[in-house]
Parts: C-alpha cells; structure tokens; sequence
C-alpha cells in the first residue's frame, strides 16, 4: 500500500483521535484565558510541500507577519508541530493575558510561547497517548515571520511526502485564533498507519 | 431498546456501540453521521437514549440538540464530546442534555451513564 493511499479508516481514526487532543487542548487553553473556545473539524490530507504551500495561502487569513512556532517530537512516531498565528491575534493575546491596551513586542512573543507550549504538549501528548505510544518533545522555537515566507527553504528540502493534520482555535469574543499543523513524513508515516491499524484491530477485536 | 448514537467518526460510534452493547446486548441501535441525520432518525425512531456528538458537520450537536428537546423534553441525551471545556458542559446541560461525558468513552464511563438513566 502506497502512502497516499492511507484508507477512509485511518483517516478517520486520525480526525477522530485528533478531535480528542483538540478538545483538551482547547480547554486548558480556555482556562489560561478564562474564555470559551470554538472547536473546529479537523482537516487530514496526504500531501506534497507545493500541496501544503496552497492549503496554507487558502487557509491562513492575509496578514503581513506572522508568529510562527514550530516544535519537533520523537520517538516511536514523530513529526513537526507548527502554530500560526497572525500578528493581530498575537497582539490580541498580549493585550488580553497581560492586561494593557499597548503590548510591547517581548510580551506579545512570551505570550504566545505560553499559549503553544500548552498547545503542542497537550495536542500530541493525547494524540500519542491514544495511539499507545509516547514521544520525547523538542524545544520549541517561535519566529516572526514575513507573510511570504510561511514556508522556509528548510521545510521544502525535509519534507517530500506528508500528512497534514490541521485545525483551528478560535477564541472569538478576544479575537484570538490560531492554525495548528502537525506534519509527519517518511518512515513516521508508516509507523503511524501502524499505531492506527493497531487501534483498529483492538476496536474490532 | 432503541439507541441512537451520533458522530461523525465511523470509530467514535463504533467504539461507543461495542462498550455499549457489554450491558445492552439486545440494544437496537441506529446511527447518524450528523446532527440533521440524528434529528430525523429521532422523530422517526424515537429512540430511548441519544449519545449526540458536538463537532459535526450539516448540523452540530447543539443545534440538534436544541431540535430534539423541542421535538420531546423528556428525551435523554447524553453528550459524548472531546470538548470538555465547563462553558460546553454547563451549555449543553442547559438545553437539556442529561450528562456530557468526555470522549473517548469505556466501559467504566458506559456503566455510569446508563446508571443515571431511565429505562
């Protein structure tokens, strides 16, 4: 079986697995901002980098800058946990979690550091959790980034084929919302149809 | 008994089905893909107990969930969501849900479920 052909099965296993994570990642996010949340259906698709370059132009609102925080995990299935958000939500969140009308930029970056240090290890502990498996977390990194540059000449040479897994959290009465990726390739992609066959085969035991 | 359960997720119905059938394994269940199919399935069938997923597309679990208790106030609903946020929760309740229970939903958490409902 070739990797695109990943069947409606595991695609499903993966939305639902992730729907769980989201739904834990958005409330322990609701509680940092003591806000309600809106949860979004995960997107799953298979893809090349030209593939994920357009869903990304189609997906994230126009913004000339962007905080962009990417963070690897490991182990018996890793991949690349990446957060959007566009500058206007990054003020947004620095104005709401620190309580001033003129967030200065230091601010803004260690807020939105907080919030994706929550998400990303809430997100793909649960995710792996229920996929009986553990990783190790990398640390994290948070840019700001040119709105033309989303994606960098290291993604294009790392990545040949991938599994995008994409949602959104939404915070609309702060305006505050960011995209999440998770990017796994390769081997990885493999090891994770796997781990789904595996909590296949437990469901249907 | 009829049982109705609702999700998007072929696995999160059929998970929920398989523990719930270890202590209803004469359960006559029908499934729905989304919260317009359970509202149709609902006035059609008119089953004892839903289990009404949120996040759906066509229809969410709110919006059905609002039809189903116009259609019958005393229809028991239970919730199986993975937001577990406690606005979600107290919202749900609100309607008219009888309990929200986090997914993924075991055995352990079917046992209490059906403990608190009527039958």
């Amino acid at each position: 079986m070739q990797i695109s052909e990943f069947s409606e099965d595991h695609l499903d296993v993966l939305k639902e697995l992730m729907n769980i994570a989201m739904g834990n990642a958005t409330a322990s996010i609701a509680d940092l901002l003591q806000a309600f949340g809106t949860m979004h259906i995960p997107y799953i698709s298979v893809s090349d980098m030209d593939g994920l370059k357009l869903f990304i132009e189609e997906t994230i609102p126009s913004d000339p800058r962007y905080y962009v925080t990417k963070q690897l995990f490991g182990g018996e299935f890793g991949g690349e946990f990446i957060f959007v958000m566009t500058n206007e939500s990054a003020f947004n969140l620095g104005n709401y979690l620190y309580d001033v009308s003129e967030p200065n930029s230091a601010d803004i970056l260690d807020a939105v550091i907080e919030l994706t240090n929550i998400l990303s290890a809430t997100i793909i502990s649960r995710l792996t959790e229920e996929l009986n498996t553990k990783v190790q977390f990398f640390v994290p990194s948070t840019e700001v980034i040119d709105g033309n540059h989303l994606i960098g000449v290291d993604e294009t040479l790392n990545y040949h084929k991938i599994i995008i897994v994409s949602t959104e959290m939404i915070f609309q009465n702060q305006n505050i919302s960011g995209h999440i990726f998770i990017l796994t390739k390769d081997e990885m992609i493999e090891r994770l149809r796997t781990l789904i066959d595996q909590k296949l085969e437990e469901l249907y035991s | 008994m009829k049982v109705l359960v609702v999700d998007d997720s072929k696995l999160a119905r059929l998970s929920l089905i398989k523990v719930l059938k270890e202590f209803e394994p004469s359960a006559e269940i029908f499934e729905g893909e989304n919260g317009a199919i359970a509202v149709e399935l609902f006035k059609s069938e008119r089953p004892r107990v839903v289990f009404l997923d949120l996040t759906m597309p066509v229809m969410d679990g709110y919006e059905a969930l609002k039809i189903i208790m116009e259609i019958d106030p005393k229809a028991q609903v239970v919730v199986v969501s993975a937001d577990i946020q406690t606005q979600a929760h107290e919202f749900v309740l609100k309607i008219g849900a009888k309990m929200m229970v986090p997914k993924p939903i075991n055995s352990e958490k079917m046992l209490a479920v059906l403990q608190q409902l009527v039958f």
